[in-house]
Parts: structure tokens; C-alpha cells; sequence
């Protein structure tokens, strides 16, 4: 780049260019995807033994003629999602934060962080809704559009969800496709059965996946960002 | 009998060129790449700027000084360990001066690119 002045109107169009990759070049420079997917895959790792540690807690019981009907409720893991899930956005941001600065950066990580540690709340005040307010549906089931909504907030539907936010502010084709197919993956019904179901395994098989599924993205961002730096 | 006929006054209804709303301080090739990193970057620091731009420290320093002059970037002076590190902010008057310098340069690629009425 030279100091010459632009010549009115001459060379818009190469200015504009030039603006753009400047502005593209910074992007890539803040980027530290594989950080994020790498604390939220630890942290959803980290509910399968806080999982089968705990003690569920049963409540509402109702006499059936072949036993009985309760609400359960995993006290332990709740705990543990919601506060495991805005310390690893706090450790998210302050690593955003310590490498853009190593760089000469500063970085635009609130609306992520503030997004996800919102979707935190939401996650504890449906939770805490459903438990004070909804009767026993059984043997009727919630409609499929609430079952999908109540996935939807679940943590691991919600790590998707701050995910798309996170892919608008890098401006990342590569993240918003991996967070979408991570969504389709987490709340397709075969996955998301793991939610409600009577088989002891369902929630660690659901939470392995989702897991997987980020630690493996995170190897493929760190991956990319590498190679990138090389050339 | 004829005489002189007087030009046609401009047609009021004409929007002005984008030439002519152009900020002096702003277009200017170094000074936009300043103002384009210091906002995407939200921060940046002396270093990335020279590196980015190609530029000498004192050639930085004289352009950072027209754009603070002008209240468009603010520059805060601290330190990393015991390295001096100068951070450069866009200013709310920057981040305006910016968006219309680059909505100017597209109204003009649109008017070099739309065909003109006969």
C-alpha cells in the first residue's frame, strides 16, 4: 500500500477491493476456532461422570396398575451443564481475548460469549419452569414442535445455537456449515431419544456424540488454521 | 431580436456527485486502511498496522497524527512486559467518517457502471 491519494472516482473500485481484503485479512488473524470446541467438547465429556455419579431426583409419583410414573430429575448434571457451560465461556473469551492481543488485535467475542451464557439462562429457567408448572404428560407425550424446542435449549442443542452466532462474527462459511450439521446431528430424533428415555445409556451415548463431534471439529479448524500459517 | 440565452439553471432534482462529499482526511489510501483495520480489528496495535500496511514508523506515525487530529482514531500508549505497545481505536466519528467514505466509493463504482440516459 502507498500513500498516494486516490483519484476522485478514478479508483473506486480497487480501493473498495483493497478495504475488503484488509478487513478479510484481520478475520483470519483473530480466529482461534478450534478454542471454543475444543472447552465445549471437555465440558460436554465432563457431564458423563458428573452423570453417573449423581443420584436422580424423583418426584410427582403416580400409581399405575404396573408400577408407578415419576418426574425424574438429574439435580447434578443440570448443576454441572449450567455451570460448566459460562466458565467455558468466560475461558473461551479470555483466550479469544490473550490471542488476538499476542497478535495486535483486539477481538468481537461479546455477542458469542453473551449469546451462549443467555442460552445458559433460558436452558435453567425452562428447566425450572417445567418442574414447578408441568403436569405429568404421561401417557400422553409433549408435541414434537416442543420436544424439538426443549432439544433445542438443551446444552448441547444450545452449544450449537451460540456456534451460529460465533460462525456470523468470523464470518465463517466452513464454522456455520460445521454448526449446522453438528444441530442436524444433536437433535435428530435417534441422537436426541437420549433425552427421556428409561435406558440408563442414553444420555452418555447422546453427550459422546455431541462431544465427538466438537473435539473432531476442533482438530479440523486447528488443522486448517495451521496449514494456513505455513503457506 | 435575440440576445445572449442564460445556461439552464442545474436541475435541483440531480443528487450532488459522491466526488463531492468526499472527506480529504479519509480518502486517502493509508488512512482508509487504518480506519478498515482499527474497525474490523475493534483494537489495533502500532505493529499489525505497520506489517498490514507496508509502512514505515514514521510514515505510520504522520497519518495516525491526521486522523487523531481529526478525532477519528484515539491512540493509547502502554506496555506488554517491558515492550512499549501503542493501540490504535476507531472513535465513534471514525467508524461514521468510514461507512460513508466506503458508501461514497459505492455510489461511485455505480455511477461509472450504470449506462447513462441519452
Amino acid at each position: 500500500m502507498t500513500s498516494d491519494a486516490v483519484p476522485a472516482g478514478g479508483d473506486a473500485r480497487r480501493l473498495l477491493a483493497e478495504v475488503r481484503d484488509l478487513a478479510r485479512r484481520v478475520r483470519l488473524d483473530q480466529r482461534v476456532t478450534w478454542l471454543p470446541l475444543l472447552v465445549l467438547a471437555l465440558v460436554t465429556f465432563g457431564a458423563i461422570p458428573v452423570y453417573s455419579l449423581g443420584h436422580p431426583v424423583l418426584s410427582d409419583c403416580r400409581a399405575l396398575s404396573d408400577g408407578q410414573v415419576c418426574k425424574v430429575w438429574f439435580q447434578a448434571v443440570a448443576f454441572y451443564w449450567w455451570a460448566a457451560l459460562v466458565l467455558a465461556y468466560v475461558v473461551i473469551a479470555g483466550g479469544y481475548v490473550r490471542v488476538a492481543r499476542s497478535r495486535g488485535l483486539g477481538t468481537r467475542m461479546l455477542p458469542y460469549v453473551l449469546t451462549g451464557v443467555a442460552l445458559v439462562v433460558l436452558s435453567a429457567a425452562a428447566t425450572g419452569a417445567l418442574l414447578l408448572l408441568d403436569p405429568l404428560p404421561y401417557p400422553d407425550s409433549p408435541s414434537a414442535f416442543v420436544v424439538f424446542l426443549m432439544h433445542l435449549i438443551d446444552p448441547t442443542g444450545a452449544i450449537g445455537l451460540a456456534l451460529l452466532v460465533l460462525a456470523w462474527l468470523e464470518r465463517r462459511v466452513a464454522l456455520l456449515l460445521f454448526a449446522l450439521g453438528y444441530l442436524a446431528v444433536v437433535l435428530s430424533p435417534p441422537i436426541a431419544a437420549g433425552w427421556g428415555t428409561s435406558s440408563w445409556w442414553g444420555l452418555p451415548t447422546q453427550w459422546v456424540i455431541s462431544g465427538g463431534l466438537l473435539l473432531l471439529g476442533s482438530a479440523g479448524f486447528a488443522l486448517a488454521q495451521r496449514l494456513r500459517r505455513t503457506r | 431580436m435575440t440576445g445572449p440565452v442564460d445556461a439552464p439553471p442545474p436541475d435541483e432534482s440531480e443528487s450532488p456527485h459522491p466526488v463531492t462529499g468526499l472527506d480529504d482526511v479519509v480518502h486517502q489510501r493509508v488512512r482508509l486502511g487504518i480506519l478498515t483495520l482499527a474497525h474490523e480489528a475493534h483494537r489495533v496495535e502500532f505493529g499489525y498496522l505497520r506489517t498490514q500496511l507496508e509502512l514505515t514508523a514514521g510514515n505510520l506515525s504522520q497519518h495516525l497524527g491526521v486522523l487523531e487530529t481529526a478525532g477519528l482514531v484515539e491512540v493509547e500508549k502502554g506496555y506488554a512486559g517491558k515492550r512499549g505497545r501503542t493501540w490504535i481505536t476507531l472513535t465513534a466519528a471514525g467508524n461514521t467518517a468510514l461507512a460513508e467514505e466506503i458508501a461514497r466509493l459505492k455510489q461511485l463504482i455505480a455511477r461509472v457502471e450504470t449506462p447513462s440516459e441519452q
